[in-house]
Order: structure tokens, then sequence, then C-alpha cells
């Protein structure tokens, strides 16, 4: 066998190395294209304008200016005041934190509580499964509004964690139902049996193997309880339920709707609303993206 | 096994879990009543328990066996409940069914028109951005739709009113009809409106969305290139072909929302101030009527389990394709 001398051989289609491939260099605007990135800016800047509410609000949000009842928009109340003389731009920024500090609390109940009844109900046996499951239809086939009518009306005047509460003990059917189908594909899998004769705990399974499983298919439900839940607080101290008027929130400043109707304050009910309707918007962009691009990932697999 | 065995056991099976539903149900709403603070007695008493002396009240709470277990209670309510007595009404003083009953048919007729409304609606719209897909009209839509989604309904409800109602006096901003107007069905109806309006808006693009992504999927099916190949017109194939596949879909949908749209029944009304069982459950749930707020939970759930089990049992006799698959799913 002749010596292998590389002077004879030409390495064909070897000079990829050699020439420099040429990276796609992403621009600043292509790498944000499809992004939901005014929803984040616009949710940034609501949320830090609602933490430095003391520093933007003009005015005390809380204080009574009584000359100055039912203002419209002018240079000293930027955004009008109230039947009650309140200073609604303070009171935006003020109430924001309220509003959104209830749509946290009451998506980490419905996490819990929505993950942990899915999970015992997916890796229990057939007959409590079912039993567990028709429960949870059950409470999700009942109008939620009249469930929460029930249970605000028994505990009483409401503050901010009853009624995240209220809406967090209501709001958990549809994630179990969902939690419970992802569990079930997963129950019989093999590294769920040896960490079953490991002699692991439902605690540790659940932390460990079940929960990293099933964040991707439910990031957009718990997301999404966010703002359902910052709905469901408006809609319940509106109708006289929820927080009480001293308590600001965007869902209590709404409260006075039903007044300002009588004085066709036109402000007093845009104003709340329309930053309502523009944090629910913005999380919900959010949250449908993380959904596409879990979505993504797992195609790739 | 023979079909009509099969139907039998499936229709018992659907009437025991309404039962099992309705059992579940009442025990819950029973036991949350019970734990609410203050006194039952206060309940079927009102004020003039402030005024009886320990002896009264001692008799009194034999008398409506509030001394023994509360599943006995329950046992008792429930007995008492199947008489149509479902104990006194705290705010209204009469029983609390004279008091939901003549209101039944207003949310009926108020929640039914809707319903039918909308889903004509959310069908048309789907059909609409279907057949022009990804064109500006859908995009357009799409986006104003998915912006609509998350108005609250009672926001838009004072909304309207503020417009409609007190800036152009087109509609009524309260109540069913004016004031000796009670036979008047185009005062009714103008009463209707701004209602309808909420209810729909609220849902109907939701539905519309749902409805045009199964469209979407069926036009990607293989009998519409046929259909065209035939030389079928697109809006053709889209009512004739792709709708008919796409209908148990739509019943689907259809039984799953209805405790949404009563649930916006519920706020439309308590917005317009509308009589009906919304109105007087918001009502009586900030008086603490236990009793009334019991009566109008059960009905509910009544009303939207008995009416998602009728949408399923439809939507076997339209889709003979279902029935196959749950009855190889039977045999097994």
């Amino acid at each position: 066998m002749a010596e292998i001398d590389s002077s004879k051989f030409r390495v064909v289609g070897a000079e990829y190395k050699t020439i420099e491939p040429i990276i796609n260099k992403l621009t600043l605007r292509e790498k944000l294209k499809g992004k939901p990135i005014f929803s984040f800016i616009i949710l940034l800047a609501i949320i830090i304008c609602c933490i430095f509410s003391g520093k933007i609000g003009n005015h005390n949000p809380s204080g009574f200016y009584l000359e100055n009842l039912n203002n419209a928009p002018n240079s000293e109340f930027y955004f009008g005041t109230d039947s009650l003389g309140r200073d609604i731009f303070s009171m935006i920024w003020y109430g924001g934190r309220v509003s959104i500090l209830i749509g946290l609390l009451s998506m980490a109940i419905i996490t819990v509580i929505g993950i942990v009844y899915g999970c015992i109900s997916g890796v229990s046996s057939e007959k409590v499964d079912a039993f567990m499951m028709r429960t949870a239809e059950l409470g999700n086939s009942i109008p939620t509004l009249l469930l929460i009518l029930l249970i605000a009306s028994i505990t009483g005047k409401q503050n901010v964690f009853k009624i995240s509460f209220v809406i967090g003990i209501t709001g958990w059917f549809g994630l179990a139902r969902i939690v419970r189908s992802e569990v079930r594909q997963i129950r019989n899998s093999e590294y769920l049996m040896s960490a079953r004769t490991y002699g692991a705990g439902f605690g540790h399974i659940m932390i460990f193997h079940l929960i990293p499983n099933f964040v991707s298919p439910i990031m957009f439900v718990v997301v999404s309880s966010i703002s359902s839940s910052m709905s469901m607080e408006a809609t319940l101290s509106f109708l006289g339920l929820g927080l009480p008027v001293d308590v600001i929130s965007w869902g209590s400043m709404l409260s006075l709707a039903n007044k300002a109707l009588l004085l066709n304050t036109w402000w007093v009910i845009v104003i709340p609303g329309f930053f309502l309707i523009l944090t629910l918007n913005c999380i919900t962009n959010l949250g449908s993206f993380f959904r596409k691009e879990t979505n993504k990932i797992h195609s790739n697999l | 096994m023979n079909e009509k065995n099969i139907f039998i056991k499936k229709t018992t099976y659907r009437i025991l879990g309404f039962v099992f539903a309705m059992l579940i149900l009442s025990i819950v709403v029973f036991y949350f009543a019970r734990l609410a603070p203050g006194d039952p007695l206060q309940s079927f008493y009102g004020d003039s328990v402030e005024s009886m002396t320990a002896k009264e009240l001692q008799a009194a709470r034999v008398r409506l066996g509030l001394n023994e277990p509360i599943f006995i209670q329950y046992i008792k309510w429930i007995e008492n409940a199947f008489h149509g007595d479902f104990g006194l009404s705290l705010k209204y003083k009469i029983p609390a069914m004279s008091v939901v009953s003549p209101l039944i048919g207003n949310t009926l007729v108020l929640g039914g028109t809707a319903y039918i409304l909308m889903f004509i609606m959310a069908v048309l719209l789907a059909v609409a951005c279907a057949v022009n897909e990804d064109s500006v009209f859908d995009r357009l839509i799409c986006k104003t739709g998915t912006v609509s989604y998350y108005v609250p309904p009672f926001w838009l409800g004072i909304l309207l009113v503020l417009i409609f109602s007190i800036n152009f006096k087109w509609f009524p901003s309260s109540g069913a009809y004016d004031v000796g107007k009670a036979n008047d069905i185009i005062n009714r109806i103008k009463h209707m409106v701004l209602p309808l309006v909420v209810m729909i808006m609220s849902h109907l693009w939701y539905y519309a969305y749902m409805i045009r992504n199964k469209l979407l999927d069926e036009v990607r099916k293989d009998y519409v290139l046929l259909a065209k190949a035939k030389g079928l017109k697109k809006s053709e194939i889209m009512w004739k072909h792709c709708l008919r596949n796409a209908l148990p879909t739509i019943v689907n949908i259809m039984a799953i929302s209805i405790p949404h749209v009563l649930s916006g029944t519920y706020i439309a009304e308590a917005v317009f101030n509308y009589p009906g069982l919304g109105s007087l459950s918001i009502e009586s749930a900030k008086y603490h009527d236990y009793n009334l707020l019991m009566l109008l939970v059960l009905i509910t759930g009544f009303l939207v389990i008995f009416s998602s089990i009728i949408a399923k049992t439809i939507n076997e006799i339209i889709d003979p394709r279902m029935k196959e698959t749950e009855v190889s799913a039977w045999q097994k």
C-alpha cells in the first residue's frame, strides 16, 4: 500500500473551514420582530408608575378635595376628580398596586390549588380520579360569579387578602383539569416508577418530576388567570361586594360609576376602565407569546 | 350489544350523573350557608330575634331543628326543598320560592335571546374571517376581537348607558319595561337592547375565534381540495361542506358556553337593573339573604347542568361519528 501523500490529494469540499460563515447579524429591529414589545413596554411602564405612585401622583390619593368635586380633567387634576373630590390621576397609580397585587395573589392561590388537586387526581386510582374530576367539572359548570357571590357574602367585609382568596378559591377548576390530563400521560413512565421504587414521597415526585413536565402547557392558563382575577375584582367591587370605596383599586374606583352616570362625568368611568383593559391586554399578550414560544420548543423535540 | 341497550345504559348514567351533581351542589351550598357568620335564626325571624327571650330562642331553635347535627339539618332541608319550601326570604319576608319564580322567565328570555343571537353572529363572523383568511379584514377583526374580550362586561354596560341612554337618549337605562307598559312588546324590546349588546359583545369573539380556527382546520383537509377541483365556489364550499363538518364542535362550544352566558346575563342584569335572577342574587348577597341565595345557586346549577346534558345528547344525534367512537369506548 502506497504511502498517503497529502500533496497528491485534493480534499474536496473541505474549504468550508477556511470560509468565514456569513453570520446573519440580526439588527435590533429583526430581533424584536414578532415579540410583544409594545405590551411589554406598556406593562412595565404601568408597573413602574404604580411602584413609584407616591412620586408621580401630585395629590394625596385618599385626600378629599371638597372644593373640587367632579372636576373635568384640567391642568391641576390631570384626570379630573370623582364625586368624592379625590384626584383620579393619583388614584390610578395607587390603585394599580392593589389591583395588580390582587391579580398576583389570586394567581398564586389558583396555581397552588390547581396543581396540587390535579396532581393528586392524576396519580390516584380510577375511582378517586373520576370522583375528583366530576367535582371539578361541577365547579366549572356553575357560573363563577354566583359561587363568588355566595362566598363573598359569607366572608363579610372584604379586604385585599380576603378578596384574592375568594377569587382564587373559585378559579382553579380549569387549571386542575389541564394538570390532571398532563399527569395522566406521564404517570406510568419509567422515571416516575424508579422514583417511586427509591421511596420518593408524593411531594417530592410532584415538585421534581411532575411539575417540570407540565410547566409549559399550563403557563398560559396561569398568566391569563392574573388578568381574569383582576377583571373579577373590578366586577365584584362594582357590584358592591368587593373592596369598599376607601380601599383604592381600579375596581373600587369604578364602584362610583353609577353615581358618575347620574352626574354625566365620563372621566370617572372611562379612565380607570381604560387602564384596567390596557393592563389586562398586555398581560394576555405576554401570556400568549410564552405559549407560542413553548409550543415551538416542543415541536423541535 | 344492540343500540337500544346502549342508549338506555347511557341515559341512566347521565341521569345518575345529574342527580349526583345536584346532590353535591346542594351539600356545598347548604354547608356554605351554615358557615355564614351570624345566627341562622336571624335568617328565619329577621330582626325580631333581638326582642326574644332566651327561652323563646331555645324553643325556636328546637322547632327549626337547629340544635341537631348538621347532616340531619341538611336532610330536613332537602326534604322541604322537594316540597318547594326553601324557607323565608330575609329581605322580602315571603317564601324564597315565590320571590324567585316570577323572575325566572325574565332571565330565561334575556339569556336565551342573547345565547341564540350570539351564536348566529359568531358563526357568521367566523365564516367571514375564515373565507378571507389573513386578509386585512380578518386581521382587523382578530385584533379588535382580542381587545374586546378583555373589556369587563360591566364596564361596557356603563359605557353604553353613558353614551346611548344619557347622552343620545336612544335607549332606556334600566328596568324591563316602563311603568304601566308591561304588555307593550316594543317597549320591552327597547329595554332589552343594551343588555343584549353587553352580553353578546363580551363573549362573541371568544367563540367566533374558536369556530374560525376549527373552520380553518377543515379548510386544510382533502375533501375541500376535491370540492375545489369540482369547481365549487369558495363560499359554497364553506357553507355546504366545512361548516357541516365543524357543526359538532360548534354544538360542543355551545354546551360549554352556557355557564359563561348565564354569568354574563347576571352581570348585565345587575348593571341595567333588569328584574331577573342575576340582579336578585347580587341583592341577596349584599343583604346576606342566604335562603334566597341558596335557592338561586341551586336553580342556576340546575339550569346549567340540565342544558349541558341536553347539548351532549343533541351532539350525539347530529354527529354519528361521535356515537361510534363512544360505543367502541363503551365496549372496551
